[in-house]
């Protein structure tokens, strides 16, 4: 994408003027690495938003708050009390990438690939968007369709929100990719409560292999009430194909594809389920 | 639309300057136009390393930062290291261990390695291999790059104790 204007906002207020003006013509620019292949040949000028204070993690009550010009190696690098996020940003392309690129960048626009709606939803995740003053909204209704949307207007992500879990919640997320630094052929993320050795609830959710991230509801049915097995996990995966109709990929049919994210789905909530029983993040 | 012409202020190996630029002008770009070619141009989309340079004490792709994104920034690159007389240790490493062959991904290997081990203290091998999963090499498959990082560390890992116990002699 070309561009014609660098503005440099001094408030996330002037930053929404600026988007508001500018239309299809202005784009916001955080780490800015998704500008340079995307399509489009009428230059638009970006609006610089890394100078506005939005780049951050800190807990406040029951969540940990990412601003949304967080870079995915301050994500990966961070600890706290149950924190989980460090494990999917670790798998996100490379080291200098993940130094640049943002939380917002990556979901503010869902590309096929993305790994972080996977984990946003199967977390339960909350998302601020500033439309002249902080509005909220579930992960379930933002990824519903393409967040863009949500921006037309010149609106703009401020800041993530993760439930911190608690002492009896698991998270798992499974990548499966060709290389290190490849693009995802599958994400899972699963995110298991248990309570008296039973699993009380359950949010999974896949990605990559699909045309847009989602829930896998026939997966979570499956999970509730039932013993965190194997066994189980195992019979919940085989329901995946109900909620989702994964693709073929470059050397690999549509088959091969529902065969690695079954396996990947038990891998994932193994792991939310070794999670919640006690292991350290 | 017409482009705009603009400058950025940005701090180089140390030195403060302002260059003239465009908006869609990419830092590697900027870069070597003023001189500074020890900075590869290998892919340009941001995979095989080769334009690594350090921003803030992060490793970054010059390749995929506007220029006008290191506006206020510090920005190093392969020309603040060593010289052919008198080469930084990893350079001297490198070239013990034979892992410079054609040579052109180096510059972009030298400045990951920098990263690590100015941003990390007792750095594992776990770590040092998350550090330079951005950095391609189609000559030495690595084994040869991997044993000069490795004793690059070591090396600065003995160093303290080194100084250490020099100071304590002393006394």
């Amino acid at each position: 994408m070309k561009l014609c204007e660098f503005i440099r906002p001094a408030s996330l207020a002037q930053a929404r003027a600026a988007l508001r003006k500018l239309g299809p013509k202005g784009m916001p620019l955080a780490g800015g690495t998704a500008l340079h292949f995307m399509p489009g040949k009428a230059p638009v000028s970006a609006v610089d938003i890394t100078g506005l204070g939005l780049s951050y993690i800190r807990q406040k009550g029951a969540f940990f708050e990412i601003g949304a010009a967080t870079p995915l190696s301050d994500i990966q690098r961070h600890r706290g009390p149950r924190w989980a996020m460090h494990e999917i940003c670790r798998r996100i392309s490379t080291h200098q990438i993940r130094n640049v690129s943002t939380i917002g960048g990556n979901i503010a626009r869902v590309f096929p690939w993305a790994d972080l709606p996977v984990v946003l939803l199967a977390m339960n995740a909350r998302l601020v968007i500033y439309s002249g003053k902080m509005k909220e909204m579930g992960a379930d209704e933002y990824f519903s369709s393409q967040p863009a949307r949500l921006f037309r207007g010149g609106d703009l992500l401020a800041a993530v929100k993760i439930p911190v879990l608690k002492a009896h919640h698991g998270f798992g997320s499974v990548k499966a990719a060709r290389n290190a630094a490849a693009f995802s052929m599958v994400t899972i993320a699963a995110l298991l409560e248990l309570k008296d050795g039973k699993i009380a609830d359950a949010r999974v959710a896949a990605g990559s292999a699909i045309p847009f991230p989602k829930r896998l509801p026939s997966v979570e049915a499956a999970l509730i009430g039932k013993e965190p097995s194997a066994e189980v996990f195992r019979a919940a995966a085989a329901l995946a194909g109900a909620d989702a109709k994964w693709c073929k990929q470059e050397g690999m049919s549509a088959e091969y594809v529902a065969n690695l994210a079954e396996v990947s789905i038990v891998d994932a909530l193994e792991r939310a389920a070794e999670f919640a029983r006690g292991r350290t993040a | 639309m017409k482009t705009n012409t603009c400058s950025v202020s940005l701090s180089i190996n140390g030195e403060k300057k302002t260059f003239a630029t465009r908006p869609d002008e990419k830092l590697l770009d900027l870069l070597r136009r003023e001189g500074y070619k020890g900075t590869k141009y290998g892919c340009g989309q941001g995979t095989c390393g080769a334009c690594t340079v350090i921003m803030d004490g992060r490793a970054v792709y010059a390749c995929l930062l506007y220029a006008m994104q290191a506006e206020g920034r510090k920005v190093r690159t392969i020309e603040s290291m060593g010289t052919y007389d008198k080469p930084a240790p990893i350079q001297q490493e490198l070239v013990a261990a034979g892992a410079v062959q054609c040579g052109y991904c180096i510059p972009g290997i030298i400045m990951s390695a920098t990263a690590l081990m100015e941003a990390e203290k007792d750095i594992s091998d776990e770590t040092a291999k998350e550090y330079m999963d951005g950095n391609l090499c189609r000559c030495t498959g690595y084994e040869k790059i991997w044993v000069a990082l490795r004793r690059t560390i070591d090396r600065a890992a003995a160093e303290p104790k080194k100084k250490a116990s020099a100071k304590g002699g002393k006394k």
